[in-house]
């Protein structure tokens, strides 16, 4: 102690290094100094935390000293093997002088740390309390997210542990700009919120906006994503989600890479995404393991599901409903006979079928999987076989419908799918009052209100709409990766070049080998002169 | 509740629900014995089944009166649903009401927005259109489905131009151009229909003469119409053994220009270019230097005959399909003001000229 003074009095460093902690800043500047007496500061202690049951108070060195924990969130053989045993191994006489403690004279301070699971040691006669790190933890395997998987690539996925996630990316990104900041939120529940990004290639000014945004929040609890993603985001009052949900690890630091920013919270695997456009949505990690031709049929298919999602139930009511002669002269008759005697005009038929097939679906999330699977077969196939052949509904609707469902599941965020399969309501709706005409109303509402929507900043429908063509490469198709020279616009990232050409080997590979064939050409034709 | 109520039922005043809907797949019209017109339509119902098409039934139901539109309303007060005639794909006439003149009839076709002007139009040949729609051909159930693959597929055998009643309507109208329309003819032996050649119209009425199903071809293709394949068999050479003497060729490409000579009098060459394959030559010996020279020459000679023919049938039916009075009204007009086209042209001269040049003659050899 006294050799570390002199050392920062001789070597100039004057300012005091501190520990740097998660809470050190949230004790709101509130401060209660400890007493000598060890019984004053253990009844304070106690009567904080209102005389909990599992705060553990061991009295040693017969009744002047106390070692307090939370039973329920230390772990025992951490307090056995940090604290006990060098007392009981000779290699040291008191707890106190411990080396592996940190001192603190704020019982406010003991008070989040012993939240934290931390053990305090207090003495009498000394108003030094001495804390342990004893927390135990207990976290599930990092295993592939069930609602995201793919086929190749990594397997691995968020748990509910946010220092294991901010792992999981470190390990991913071993650079120095990657920065972490946390922020506590929830004023009862004092959440750790994590605000991750590149420096150097997010926008400082997006950055700033995230955490004016994030640190804004004044509540009671929070307690999962969807509650920070109401609180942050731009426009509540649309069924479209503005910021992407994942629990890939890739999947975070590819955006990152993209610059840009994601927020975590402790308890929950997954990650917020920001900014985020409608097209990230479409985008699964899988396009990026495939070939860029599979890659693309892939997307376009999805893509394409979106119109299928959104409007398939709208244009078949709009067709029997009012537009009949588009069928073509060979199907009228089969359509005429799977409708004629059906008793409900088609758009009952329609909302019936599709509140039937999400009343399916919900079931089928709620129960365990053994129930989950007889869910399915008595929805699929008993429902949809009897409803046809007891005439309440076509089985043209039938196949619309399940069309549709499949349609509005391929799209690889959950978020999205529900809007789509929402929209799909007003849709119907409309077609079956105003026909064909009323699906254009109603797609043009939805793009009005796309091209309006925007996130953090960014529009929503980008590189639609504002058209940037550069950045087509990696929305409708999936270009392959040595053209993804640069980083998207939308993303404002101030570091756009996101490659130096992959692809130089090739280059390099041209120009060499013209002058190396030559002399092995010359080479073969002396050997074969010689041969002769 | 008054806003949502407005933007949301305004359009259900023309929801036309397809269930409820007759579908009328087939029209004939004849001249009636009381009134104007006689209709028959052919209404199939089908019922509903689990699995597998359904059972269908075909309703023929026919009615007078002075006008179809009069004639569709009697036909609506038959049947449960509403008459919907936008699925037709075949109109017949039979050859009287033909002769009377089809405008009136096609005229309520012509002004409803929801008819289906992609029909097939046809005329029957000696018989009436009742006969035709009653027909209950084997194997094929529809007769609007017998009729409308019939006519499809002659005009993808270059038999007919395959116009649909929204082409035929310019030329129905305009005083410049006449127009042909596929004859049909009932086979009572064997309960089918047989296409049976295109009847030639002047002006508005059927003329009552016609271009047989053996010409048709040729007649196509000095419209300038060719469809998918245009097959000609012609008799060749003199002799007498009667296989050999023929030859079949198809046409490959085919380029048509009509020139007009308008002074004291109109003269229309008609100049045809056509690319031919030989596929049936049973003479042989195509690969003797020389003897494809001389079956070019041969079908140029016959062709030129040929259709020598047919245009004397059409100048003297008067109808005037190639459109040479179009022509002349639009470069020559004030010929045009001076004569009576229908008078003038049974006496101008069409000229055909072929070009014929064989391009291929199949793998033997």
């Amino acid at each position: 102690m006294l050799m570390g003074f002199f050392k920062r009095l001789f070597f100039g460093d004057h300012t005091r290094l501190q520990d740097r902690d998660l809470a050190h800043d949230h004790n709101h500047g509130r401060k209660q100094l400890s007493s000598k007496k060890l019984s004053e500061n253990v009844d304070y202690l106690l009567s904080n935390f209102h005389k909990s049951n599992d705060l553990k108070i061991r009295v040693l060195n017969e009744g002047n000293a106390a070692l307090l924990y939370f039973e329920s969130l230390s772990d025992q053989e951490k307090v056995f093997e940090k604290i006990f045993a060098p007392v009981e191994n000779g290699q040291i006489d008191e707890i106190s002088k411990l080396r592996s403690a940190r001192i603190t004279q704020n019982l406010e301070e003991v008070i989040t740390n012993l939240l934290g699971g931390q053990a305090a040691y207090i003495e009498d006669g000394s108003n030094k309390v001495h804390l342990f790190d004893v927390t135990s933890c207990y976290n599930r395997t990092p295993e592939e997210p069930q609602n995201e998987r793919v086929i190749r690539g990594a397997h691995d996925g968020f748990i509910e542990n946010i220092m294991i996630n901010i792992n999981l990316i470190r390990k991913r990104i071993e650079n120095r700009n990657l920065t972490v900041k946390y922020i506590k939120l929830g004023t009862y529940t004092n959440t750790n919120v994590a605000i991750i990004y590149m420096d150097g290639i997010a926008d400082p000014s997006l950055v700033q906006e995230v955490e004016r945004r994030v640190s804004s929040i004044e509540t009671d609890m929070v307690h999962s994503p969807g509650l920070i993603e109401e609180y942050i985001e731009d426009q509540t009052n649309t069924p479209f989600p503005q910021m992407l949900h994942t629990e890939r690890p890739d999947r975070v630091v590819g955006n990152l890479m993209e610059g840009r920013v994601a927020i975590m919270a402790e308890g929950t695997p997954t990650t917020l995404i920001a900014p985020s456009t409608f097209f990230m949505f479409y985008q699964a990690s899988d396009d990026y393991n495939m070939r860029w031709f599979t890659g693309t049929f892939i997307r376009l298919v999805r893509l394409f599901s979106f119109v299928i999602a959104v409007g398939l139930p709208a244009f078949y009511i709009a067709i029997v409903g009012f537009h009949f002669e588009v069928i073509p002269d060979e199907l009228i008759i089969p359509v005429k006979a799977s409708i004629n005697e059906i008793a409900y005009p088609p758009i009952i038929e329609a909302l019936v079928m599709v509140v039937i097939i999400e009343l399916i679906r919900e079931a089928g999330v709620r129960l365990p999987a053994p129930i989950g699977q007889t869910i399915g077969i008595v929805g699929g196939l008993v429902i949809g076989d009897a409803v046809v052949r007891a005439g309440l509904v076509s089985n043209l609707m039938v196949i619309v419908v399940a069309l549709t469902a499949i349609a509005s599941f391929v799209v690889p965020s959950n978020e999205l799918s529900t809007a789509l399969r929402l929209l799909t309501f007003p849709l119907i709706v409309l077609a079956g009052t105003m026909g064909f005409v009323g699906i254009v109303f109603g797609m043009l509402i939805i793009i009005i209100h796309l091209t309006k929507l925007q996130s953090f900043g960014v529009p929503y429908l980008a590189p639609v709409a504002p058209l940037n063509f550069g950045d087509l490469k990696d929305t409708f198709v999936r270009l392959p990766m040595f053209m993804m020279k640069t980083r998207p616009k939308d993303s404002h990232a101030i570091k756009p070049d996101a490659l130096n050409p992959v692809r130089k080997w090739k280059l390099s590979d041209q120009q060499g080998s013209k002058p190396n064939q030559q002399p092995d050409g010359a080479e073969a034709s002396s050997k074969k002169q010689s041969d002769r | 509740m008054i806003l949502t109520a407005l933007i949301l039922l305004t359009g259900c005043w023309d929801e036309r629900q397809f269930k409820n809907i007759s579908l009328v797949l087939s029209m004939g019209f004849d001249t009636g014995e009381e009134q104007a017109i006689r209709q028959t339509v052919s209404i199939p119902t089908v019922t509903r089944s689990s699995e597998g098409p359904g059972q269908e039934f075909i309703n023929v139901l026919s009615t007078e009166a002075h006008t179809p539109r009069e004639a569709r309303d009697k036909i609506d007060m038959m049947i449960s649903d509403n008459f919907d005639p936008s699925k037709v794909r075949v109109v017949v006439f039979g050859e009287e009401l033909a002769k009377e003149g089809i405008f009136p009839v096609l005229d309520d076709m012509y002004r409803d927005p929801k008819s289906n002007l992609n029909a097939y139009m046809a005329v029957v040949e000696k018989g009436t259109a009742e006969e035709i729609t009653r027909l209950r051909a084997t194997g094929e159930t529809r007769i609007s489905e017998y009729l409308g693959g019939m006519l499809e597929t002659a005009a993808s055998s270059t038999h007919t131009t395959g116009e649909n009643l929204q082409l035929l309507c310019a030329e129905l109208i305009e005083p410049g151009i006449d127009f042909s329309v596929p004859l049909i003819e009932l086979d009572k032996q064997n309960g089918a229909i047989n296409f049976s050649g295109m009847g030639l119209f002047h002006e508005k009425t059927y003329t009552g003469e016609k271009i047989s199903a053996e010409k048709s071809t040729l007649y196509m293709l000095l419209q300038g119409k060719k469809g998918k394949i245009a097959r000609l068999t012609e008799k060749v050479s003199g002799e007498n053994d009667e296989i050999t003497s023929y030859a079949t060729v198809e046409v490959n490409k085919m380029k048509r220009k009509m020139k007009l000579t308008v002074d004291d009098g109109v003269t229309a060459d008609i100049h045809v270019n056509l690319e031919l394959k030989v596929v049936e030559y049973p003479s042989d010996h195509l690969y003797v230097k020389g003897k494809i020279k001389m079956l070019e020459e041969q079908l140029t000679d016959v062709f030129t005959k040929e259709s020598e023919k047919i245009l004397t049938t059409l100048q003297e039916a008067n109808s005037d399909v190639f459109g040479i009075g179009r022509r002349v009204k639009a470069y020559h007009p004030d010929y045009w003001n001076e004569v009576e086209w229908s008078e003038e042209y049974p006496e101008i001269a069409i000229v055909p000229h072929f070009d014929i040049k064989i391009i291929e003659h199949g793998i033997m050899n």
